[in-house]
């Protein structure tokens, strides 16, 4: 539109040209090929066929659509694909990313006005991707008398305990990165190492505002922690088991929230507060400290302190759906995959494409359950993550001694009624082992 | 306790409702907005102005006498009007000048085209003046003769769903 | 030393306990103004107000521009209130100058007047919603205030800082078909601003953060010397536009609301209460304006007073009474000339309103005074 471009000069192309090569080779060679003898020499690679499987090999497969089914079957399988890809951290990247976007949009659509508009051709969709270039060029400034090794670990460690709580998720039958016996105690645990990174973090800058921020984030995110525990208490008890992958599966005829709706909305207000989301954003709380604990971050730290922040409103989010919403089960909407297609193959005029592998992949890897599991799964979570964004725009931000107020006496008293109704239905006999199922 | 209930509801709901109405912004400059009139004149006759948006001044060449009234209002506010010789003659200009206005300077209050008794200076729609260079900014009475083409198709539409610059 | 420190520099010992804090200029939470707080936890101990970041020395230069010339000038302060900035500034030179405004010129002002009033508590209100968290309060009333400043720019030509009074009236008439447009836009904008209730005045969040705090009591609020909002949220019924009407508020219907309570929602209310009154002042002037007639009184190309002579003459602006006192001599330019602003009379209230608040509060309390730095500095 406004894009101002300066005199066209022969020298500066060449020098940016130039400059282009010189980055390319260089990052080619300090890093990719690096990266490729790690690949060669610490990843076991899978044998296929009787061969084992190299990236020679692999390029020559790829040609033939026969071979490279396996390959790609063999793939998805590896704890390799289901940390980076699915359901770990390209999925929930994905829908953090989404939420950024559809947050920034839908809150413009509240307030009358547009949002993000000219980058990317429709209605600003690349915004994202021009803040996080923006972020990267910036310079990190550091305060002197910061205590630099906590200072600079702490948005690192930031987002290795939200990518941590995300892979405690489980997203359709069978697909969950770590499938821990007791997932419920292990996303408690990793619920209560936040406050102390944002307490490190606000520390180890060794500033005013900082300082206030981070008092205000511990005395927020401690004082809600009760409360989210004990709400979580009655849904353990209906289930009798803490794994998230079997809490999901028990609620295949109806989901907990109909038994247990004071739970449901406990924790939804807790939610909020360890989320950091407005009504509960003291600790950035722009009008009076700045920017709170988040003051002396910048450039990537700040990025990645963001992007923490937004994987662990996905989990949240789907920590909700799987305990309360009824996880993956569903009415069956994915229409099954029509077999002639493997059997028979496919008819385009006078030529049949018969595409073989694809049965194994289809039957044991992308089911039609997995496949119906995951629209569910992503369908309730982005209907609460609508219902978490929702807030930030109708409501100020509330005090501390109320937050503290609410914290420790009203919800620990809501929670504590919720476990009456859980312990009532579950000895007079209407869920749990002897009744409903 | 009902009464926080009740509240928090109604916030909700009307959140909600908020996001089936209507975009208020104007989306300059594929959408730019009408004005009313030529641009602010004065008549000095009846001492009143007439309404119009105060923009780039337009000189009428054919007009000014070179009197500098326009120049001596202007000293107490901005300074920015500065009379200049011009190479054209004109019968009724015995001293061949004319002002030159400094747009860097100008608060477009419009006390020079109240100064003016001899309906030579007026003020146009156009609003779009910026330039690379402060030089650039100088407007000599030559380029303040050319009537501006200002293009204008937007104003507020009140619709059932809120308003809107359509 | 034997000399002894003025009070200012003395030498103060500070309890360990207690933190300065400088709620300074490059705040998002200040304005342009400083505030300093001393701090004990949460609660505030003292504090001190600093204005004077943007004082330009406008009264001094108003003493080398004469009467038509500072009328650009002295609009500057609230650029777009700049209306009621210039209105008893006006009224003033027509006294001295002893002329008479017609009918329809007065009428045209009290409508301009009421429109920037309302432009005026928009802004403030998007600001005070920020203040709290707020941000749709702050993208709401900012998009609103347009309908209105674009009727401003209809009769004007300029969006702010209008530089549309004079002495003997205003400077154009309205543009045809301005009756019309205007009921219509003004209409719509009462809509709006009905529905902030639900958004904002009753929101639970709100409420609690914002009742009891800052209590400001009757007389407090009499001695301090507080005025406009301030004053009427304490209980005090005192509008100047029914105490001492200027131009035509003697023929209108004009109902200030007054709250009893004093608190920081009470003063949050009232400009909201004024908006509405004001509409409703908008459309009783657009119904009872003569049709026709002429709006400016035709002036000497520089008016001079006679002889040596002084006036005062105070209006009700957005934030409270706004004097000027203008000194003359003879001149082309007035010997003295002294603007008297709400805010900067206001701000006498914060130390007293702060002391023993939880720093929370803070934001709340400090903006509910419908302070604005710019005046109150000139």
């Amino acid at each position: 539109m406004s894009v101002i471009a300066p005199n066209f000069k022969l020298s500066g192309f060449i020098k940016s040209l130039i400059d282009d090569v010189v980055w390319a080779v260089l990052i080619v060679s300090l890093i990719g090929l690096p990266a490729i003898m790690m690949v060669l020499f610490v990843i076991p690679m899978p044998v296929i066929d009787g061969e084992l499987l190299t990236p020679f090999l692999a390029f020559t497969y790829l040609a033939d659509p026969t071979r490279t089914l396996p390959i790609v079957q063999a793939f998805m399988t590896t704890d390799m694909f289901k940390i980076m890809a699915f359901p770990g951290f390209g999925f929930a990247a994905l829908l953090a990313a989404g939420t950024i976007f559809v947050e920034r949009k839908m809150l413009a659509k509240l307030q009358l006005r547009v949002g993000p508009f000219y980058c990317g051709k429709v209605e600003g969709i690349l915004q994202l991707m021009g803040d996080g270039l923006k972020l990267i060029s910036k310079e990190i400034i550091i305060p002197a008398k910061a205590d630099k090794p906590i200072f600079w670990a702490a948005p690192v460690l930031f987002v290795a305990s939200a990518a941590a709580f995300v892979a405690l998720i489980p997203v359709a039958p069978g697909w969950v990165v770590a499938d821990v016996d007791m997932g419920l105690l292990g996303v408690f645990a990793v619920i209560g190492f936040f406050p102390i990174v944002t307490i490190l973090s606000a520390w180890s800058a060794n500033s005013k505002f900082p300082f206030i921020g981070g008092i205000r984030a511990l005395f927020q995110m401690v004082s809600f922690e009760i409360p989210l525990i004990l709400s979580l208490l009655g849904v353990v008890m209906v289930t009798g088991t803490l794994n998230l992958s079997e809490i999901a599966a028990s609620q295949s005829s109806f989901p907990w929230i109909v038994f247990l709706p004071v739970g449901a909305i406990v924790f939804f207000i807790t939610m909020l507060a360890e989320l950091e989301r407005i009504p509960f954003d003291l600790p950035e709380a722009e009008s009076e400290i700045v920017a709170g604990w988040l003051t002396e971050l910048s450039g990537m730290m700040y990025g990645l302190v963001q992007l923490g922040t937004y994987l662990k409103l996905y989990a949240f989010a789907a920590l909700f759906v799987v305990l309360f919403l009824g996880g993956w089960n569903g009415p069956m909407i994915v229409p099954p995959f029509p077999m002639e297609i493997v059997t028979h193959g496919l008819e385009m005029g006078p030529v049949t494409v018969k595409v073989g592998g694809l049965e194994p992949l289809l039957t044991q890897v992308i089911t039609q359950e997995m496949l119906n599991g995951t629209l569910m799964f992503v369908l309730k979570t982005v209907g609460v993550i609508f219902f978490i964004l929702l807030p930030r725009g109708v409501f100020p931000r509330i005090r501390v001694d109320m937050l503290l107020n609410l914290g420790w006496t009203k919800l620990i008293g809501l929670a504590f009624v919720n476990i009456f109704i859980a312990l009532a239905l579950v000895y007079a006999g209407v869920l749990g082992p002897g009744g409903l199922q | 306790m009902t009464n926080t209930a009740t509240g928090i509801i109604r916030a909700l709901n009307s959140g909600i409702k908020h996001i089936a109405t209507k975009r208020f912004t104007l989306r300059y400059p594929e959408e730019k907005l009408k004005f009313v009139g030529d641009g602010y004149q004065f008549d000095p006759s009846t001492g009143v102005g007439i309404a119009g948006l105060k923009g780039r001044h337009m000189l009428f060449h054919d007009h000014c006498t070179g009197c500098q009234l326009c120049s001596i209002a202007c000293e107490g506010v901005a300074e920015a009007i500065a009379m200049v010789k011009v190479p054209e003659e004109q019968k009724q200009n015995k001293k061949s000048i004319m002002p030159q206005i400094d747009y860097g300077k100008c608060v477009f209050c419009g006390l020079c085209v109240d100064a003016c008794p001899f309906y030579a200076l007026y003020m146009t729609n156009d609003y779009e003046l910026s330039s690379f260079s402060k030089e650039g900014l100088i407007y000599t009475p030559a380029q303040l003769a050319v009537k501006p083409y200002v293009e204008q198709d937007s104003e507020i539409v009140i619709t059932k769903y809120g308003a809107t610059h359509g | 030393m034997t000399a002894e420190l003025p009070p200012g520099l003395a030498i103060q010992k500070v309890d360990e306990r207690i933190m300065t804090l400088n709620v300074g200029p490059q705040h998002p939470g200040s304005g342009h103004m400083r505030i300093i707080v001393q701090i004990d936890g949460d609660y505030i101990v003292a504090c001190d107000p600093d204005p004077g970041y943007v004082h330009r020395g406008e009264e001094k230069m108003a003493e080398y521009r004469n009467y038509i010339t500072n009328i650009p000038h002295l609009e500057r302060p609230v650029i777009h209130d700049s209306c009621n900035v210039l209105y008893p500034y006006v009224l003033g030179v027509e006294e001295l100058l002893g002329i008479e405004v017609p009918e329809r010129a007065k009428y045209v002002r009290v409508i301009c007047s009421e429109l920037n009033r309302c432009i005026y508590i928009m802004y403030w209100l998007a600001i005070y919603g920020i203040f709290l968290g707020h941000s749709t309060m702050f993208m709401w009333p900012a998009g609103d205030r347009e309908l209105l400043i674009d009727l401003m720019e209809k009769i004007s030509g300029a969006r702010v800082t209008h530089a549309h009074f004079v002495p003997g009236g205003v400077r154009n008439d309205l543009p045809p078909n301005f009756e019309e447009v205007c009921l219509r836009q003004v209409n719509y904008f009462e809509k709006r601003i009905r529905e902030y209730a639900a958004v904002f005045y009753d929101n639970p969040i709100l409420i609690s953060r914002t009742q009891d705090t800052g209590v400001l009591s009757r007389e407090d609020a009499i001695r301090l010397g507080t005025t406009g909002s301030v004053l009427r949220a304490s209980g005090v019924s005192y509008d100047l536009r029914q105490k001492e009407p200027y131009d035509v508020y003697e023929e209108l219907d004009v109902h200030s609301p007054v709250m009893k309570e004093g608190d920081s929602y009470a003063r949050s209310k009232i400009p909201w209460l004024d908006m509405l009154e004001s509409c409703n002042i908008i459309k009783q002037a657009l119904e009872k304006m003569p049709k026709s007639g002429s709006v400016r009184v035709k002036l000497k190309p520089n008016p001079k007073g006679k002889g040596l002579d002084s006036v005062y003459k105070r209006v009700e602006s957005g934030r409270g009474s706004l004097g000027c006192h203008i000194v003359s001599d003879g001149k082309v330019e007035p010997y003295r000339l002294k603007l008297s602003v709400g805010s900067f009379r206001n701000l006498i209230a914060l130390p007293y309103l702060l002391k023993g608040e939880k720093l929370g509060n803070m934001p709340s309390v400090y903006w509910s005074l419908n302070y604005w730095p710019v005046e109150a500095d000139r």
